[in-house]
């Protein structure tokens, strides 16, 4: 009798290009590894066993880096988090990755972990993924059809079903992500529960974007971590602030309101007490950020 | 030649001591070439794992490993039918493998030896156990009641350890006070998380004797503690310490792992391993003891203190380690921290069906003095005084004897409490940040105090507190020390070395320690109790002084200089008076060794501190020496998310005298570090006996960036017992550190935590009940 815990790999493929993965993919019988910083742990405590074949990604080479052209930001799914923490370019154009990126677990997690692992772990409290919902992005998912390359987009906010669940079907690899550089007074911010300055794993997290001109907040984007089975838009905190003056206690009705869109749970990191809390806390300190810093 | 020409200079006298000196083992460590025990494999070895209940208290129904038997790359499946009723522990209520029931979720109820770490695992989820749960009880009150669930067949109650202490008469004392302050603590599940996870090789050899491979602490009585767990002779164990990620108290007892790993090499007559998991290291290693402690005492207008009446309930879980024997020192800080005359104290451990305690650095010094110094500091504010005038106002001075006999001889706690409250200007911020409280603002600061005493000359627990040192010179004048002392990664090695070169005139690098293996060393009771310095290194100066003596007769002889008149410095026999050089070390050496009435120099010493076991009555000066120690944190409150950070620590502590700088500062911002942790961030959540976050993502320790400034002060009382002075001072740091941050989170918002750790949920909670409150007041 040969000893084969569930989970075990029978098959070990290291494409290095876009087209050999989505074949290695194809019969969805396939576990992708890009950092593995989500992927070695689950598969090793039972949670995510392997399917059988591993397809490293890290040697596509296309599928790394970040750029900006005609106004749109393109991040490849191989993307580290250190990678986008050194992109000057990218700080510049939008400020809150590198904010995100600098409070995201350690230097030696960062080196590994991919912006495509993050969103793909589909964690609620996936950090990267908090921001980009901010921006609006969308993810770019390929895959082989049996002769060709087949490419879709999904905006980021449709992609997440629940904890760990996506519309990704079984065979398709996310390639890039990408949105729109925002507009010349649009501002994002993030923030996360503490308290340690790193490694922390978010109890909540919460992004804010605005354009506040001439004292009247628009463009209002309101995101939400682990607060709910996925990340969540705030859309009647955010219905309440659009075309609203910013001034008075608006900022604390807003946070009212968003505290009261999410479902928290009661777990050992914090009780649903606390979650709500928080969220209330720190979408008011992104507002006065924002809107009064 | 080379001699003569060396004879013109005269040879200064230089000294290591207090010198920053890095440990020796630190550059290996490094650069990753240590070889740890988690990394030693030996030929043919098997590896191990158990099976534990998971369930709090069940009966066993049925337990079926024959799958497991039959998986190929197993070699041996035990459980209780296949051994003897093993008894061990030092309440006798422990076995190696629990048949019959389980009573706590670490129960040991199966055990594989299979080719494999993985082989393992698989044998293990072969294993078909059928449990019946029992009524469980996890809350000592609860425990203590008579229609509780028995813990333990054949008791008639679940009590288990009793202390009683009383001095004076608390009730007329409390007559005569002015302010009577009674409060409860509890105090947290936290656990020792060393990086090495726990781990024991076992390898018989044809005779049937055993050599253990061992992260043990404690090697001469490990084996008198393991040997009946095995049906052995103590004898027999032969016990080798190879270089361990940490031990903390942790490694002080046999658990259960251990008898376990060696009855798996005994079936297999293979040498096996067994290591934890991290996440069994979470569940199955020991913890620190918590505590309900219930403190009434009380103080007159002036501040002087008048009584302490104490009652303190300990979950003991499901089994007895050390954990429940804490009161012994914490009932010292209650009798001896400040001058108290009247004071009554009892403990009472109960089982339950919780996993259960270990020594833990501090040893229930950590729980006492987080009550007692927080307690303090609501006496002073209720007198309308600081803590640091109310400490003064009933500090100790050398000689005076404590209430259980403790002599306080070279106290320097005045000196702590002064220039802790100095060098941060102490008075003065208190009174600011008390009166900013209710000023608008996210931010609160805050600053407090705490101090405490305890042993730093060794700790007689046991009949005998000493330690056996054999020093031997070769005819190059190395010289290689062979001690009862252990090295855990605290740093004797450098201690020690230091200790010798001052003695003997040679530089440290000609010192070689032993110190691992119980068939070469001789006899020392454990590395524990701050003692190792202290104890360790008073044999090794007085083997040391015996071997100069030898060379200093040999010298003289030659020299016809008298013996008191000469001095070893730098590789050389000099006149003491102006280091004019005799003979090189090395070549006397050589000359004693070779003449014609030869002579080797290696000597040999067992010393025993000066101190006492305490009586029935817990009197007794069961220390060599005590110290103090006075922390003050300044913090600052997030009150909206109730986050604390810790800004700033200062540190006063009386250590006799620094022998390694380097070392010392280690020791307490390593004890300052881990302290904080059980301030503000770590607990081991168990529910329903149940461990909740074995894990690093939930069980928070302090991570490098959250670490405070630290300004460090040592007070040098040059203790009349110690080494050149010394005193021990690895647990102090430890200690102080949580209720002093917890007074200063007082300072900043008005809140006392009496439940460590101030996690930021319990703090924002508190605040936002107390806003709550207030607004309903309104
Ligand atoms: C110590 C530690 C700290 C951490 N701290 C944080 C933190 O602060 N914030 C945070 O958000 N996360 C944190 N994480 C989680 C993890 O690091 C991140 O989610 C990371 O971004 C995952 O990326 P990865 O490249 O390692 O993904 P992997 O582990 O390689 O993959 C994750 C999942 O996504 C799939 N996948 C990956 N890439 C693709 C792709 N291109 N197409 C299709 N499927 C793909 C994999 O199959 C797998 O199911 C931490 C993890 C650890 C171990």
């Amino acid at each position: 009798m040969q000893v084969k815990p569930s989970g075990t790999l029978d098959e070990y493929l290291a494409p290095v290009t876009i087209e050999e993965a989505a074949r290695a993919l194809a019969d969805g019988r396939a576990s992708v590894l890009a950092g593995g910083t989500d992927l070695m742990l689950q598969a090793a405590n039972g949670r995510t066993p392997y399917r059988g074949r591993l397809v490293n990604i890290r040697r596509i080479a296309e599928l790394r880096g970040a750029a900006i052209t005609g106004g749109r930001v393109r991040i490849g799914a191989l993307t580290t988090v250190t990678d986008i923490l050194n992109h000057a370019e990218l700080a510049k154009a939008v400020p809150v990755l590198r904010q995100t990126a600098d409070k995201f677990a350690s230097n030696q997690i960062r080196n590994m972990a991919t912006i495509g692992g993050n969103i793909c772990n589909a964690s609620p409290a996936g950090d990267m993924i908090i921001p980009l919902l901010a921006l609006e992005a969308e993810v770019e998912l390929a895959s082989w059809d049996g002769a060709k390359i087949r490419t879709r987009e999904v905006a980021l906010e449709k992609f997440f079903t629940g904890p760990g669940r996506t519309v990704m079907e079984r065979g398709e690899l996310l390639t890039a992500v990408s949105f729109a550089v925002p507009e010349a007074g649009h501002r994002v911010r993030f923030a996360k529960s503490g308290p340690r300055p790193a490694l922390e794993i978010s109890t909540v997290s919460a992004a804010f974007a605005a354009t506040c001109k001439d004292g009247v907040t628009t463009n209002v984007r309101i995101v939400l971590g682990a607060v709910a089975p996925t990340p969540i838009r705030a859309r009647s905190a955010e219905a309440l602030m659009e075309g609203a003056e910013c001034s008075g206690d608006l900022a604390a009705r807003a946070a009212k309101a968003a505290a009261g869109e999410i479902s928290p749970i009661d777990d050992v990191r914090a009780s649903a007490w606390y979650r709500t809390h928080l969220t209330e806390v720190f979408v008011r300190r992104l507002i006065e950020d924002v809107c009064h810093g | 030649m080379a001699d003569k020409v060396q004879l013109l200079t005269s040879i200064e006298k230089k000294t290591l001591i207090g010198k920053r000196v890095p440990k020796p083992d630190s550059r290996d460590k490094a650069i990753g070439r240590t070889r740890y025990i988690n990394d030693m494999k030996l030929p043919g070895m098997l590896h191990g794992k158990i099976l534990h209940a998971g369930v709090p208290h069940a009966r066993i129904k049925r337990i079926d490993v024959s799958k497991a038997r039959d998986l190929p790359g197993v070699h041996a499946v035990l459980t209780a039918d296949d051994i003897p009723e093993f008894i061990f522990g030092m309440a006798r209520d422990n076995r190696p493998l629990k048949g019959g029931k389980v009573r706590c979720v670490r129960d040991e109820i199966a055990a594989v030896a299979a080719e494999s770490e993985a082989i393992c695992d698989a044998a293990l989820a072969l294993i078909e156990v059928e449990f019946e749960a029992l009524p469980a009880v996890f809350d000592p009150a609860e425990a203590a009641k008579d229609d509780a669930p028995r813990i333990h067949e054949g008791k008639d109650d679940n009590f288990n350890l009793k202390y009683h202490f009383g001095s004076g008469d608390v009730k007329a004392a409390e007559a005569t006070s002015d302010v009577v302050i009674d409060e409860t603590f509890n105090v947290h599940y936290v656990t020792h998380v060393c990086m090495g996870t726990s781990c024991a090789i076992a390898d018989f050899d044809p005779d049937g004797k055993l050599t253990i491979y061992s992260q043990t602490q404690y090697p001469y009585n490990f084996k008198m503690d393991l040997a009946p767990a095995l049906g052995m002779h103590a004898g027999d164990i032969r016990v080798i310490q190879p270089p361990i990620g940490g031990a903390f108290g942790s490694k002080l007892d046999v658990y259960p792992y251990e008898p376990v790993c060696v009855l798996l090499a005994r079936a297999t007559q293979r040498p096996v391993k067994l290591m934890f998991s991290r996440e069994e290291e979470f569940i199955n290693a020991p913890t620190r003891q918590p505590v309900r402690i219930h403190l009434r005492a009380g103080a007159k207008k002036d501040g002087t203190l008048t009584f302490r009446d104490i009652k303190c309930l300990l979950n003991n879980g499901a089994y007895t380690s050390w954990g429940p024997t804490v009161p012994y020192v914490m009932m010292r800080t209650f009798s001896s921290l400040f001058r108290v005359p009247d004071v009554n104290i009892d403990c009472q451990s109960v089982y339950t069906n919780n996993p259960y305690a270990g020594s833990f650095r501090g040893y229930g010094n950590v729980q006492a003095t987080y009550a007692l110094a927080i307690h303090t500091d609501i006496m002073a504010e209720a007198l309308g005084m600081s803590f640091v005038d109310l400490a003064l106002k009933n500090a100790q001075v050398s000689g005076e004897v404590t209430p259980q006999g403790a002599v306080l001889n070279e106290c320097a706690l005045a000196e702590c409490l002064t220039l802790a409250a100095d060098k941060t200007d102490f008075r003065a911020k208190e009174k600011e940040y008390a009166a900013l409280r209710d000023a608008p603002g996210r931010f609160k600061r805050g600053i407090g105090m705490a101090a405490s005493i305890h042993n730093a000359g060794g700790a007689k627990i046991h009949k005998s507190d000493g330690c056996g040192t054999i020093l031997k010179l070769d005819d190059y004048a190395r010289c290689t020390v062979i001690t009862g002392a252990s090295e855990i990664g605290q740093g004797i090695d450098a201690v020690l070395s230091q200790i010798i070169s001052e003695e003997l005139g040679i530089p440290m690098r000609d010192i070689t320690i032993v110190n691992n293996d119980s068939a070469i060393a001789p006899w020392d009771v454990g590395v524990h109790a701050s003692r190792t310095t202290f104890i360790a290194g008073n044999g090794a100066q007085r083997a040391a002084r015996k071997a100069r003596v030898q060379i200093l007769a040999a010298a003289s002889r030659q020299s016809n200089v008298p013996p008191e008149a000469l001095d070893l410095r730098e590789g050389w026999v000099v006149q003491e008076d102006g280091g004019v050089p005799v003979i090189k070390i090395d070549r006397i050496l050589r000359q004693m060794h070779f003449s014609d009435e030869p002579e080797l120099v290696m000597v040999s010493d067992y010393y025993e501190p000066p101190s006492e076991p305490e009586g029935k009555d817990h009197v007794g000066d069961m220390s060599a020496a005590y110290s103090h120690a006075v922390h003050v944190a300044e913090v600052e409150v997030d009150t909206e998310t109730g986050e604390v950070k810790v800004l700033k620590i200062t540190s006063a502590q009386d250590v006799g005298r620094i022998i390694n700088e380097l070392g010392l500062e280690a020791q307490i911002e390593g004890g300052i570090i881990m302290g904080l942790g059980y301030a503000i961030s770590e607990e081991l959540i168990i529910e329903n006996g149940q461990v909740r976050n074995p894990n690093f993502r939930d069980y928070k320790l302090i991570t490098s960036p959250e670490v405070p400034e630290l300004d460090l002060h040592f007070i040098e009382s040059h203790s009349s017992t110690g080494p050149m002075g010394a005193k021990g001072i690895a647990e102090l740091p430890t200690i102080v550190i949580a209720p002093a941050v917890a007074n200063a989170v007082h300072n900043a918002i008005g809140i006392r935590f009496h439940n460590p750790p101030m996690t930021p949920e319990k703090v924002a909670r508190a605040i936002w009940e107390k806003n709550s409150s207030r607004a309903a007041a309104e």
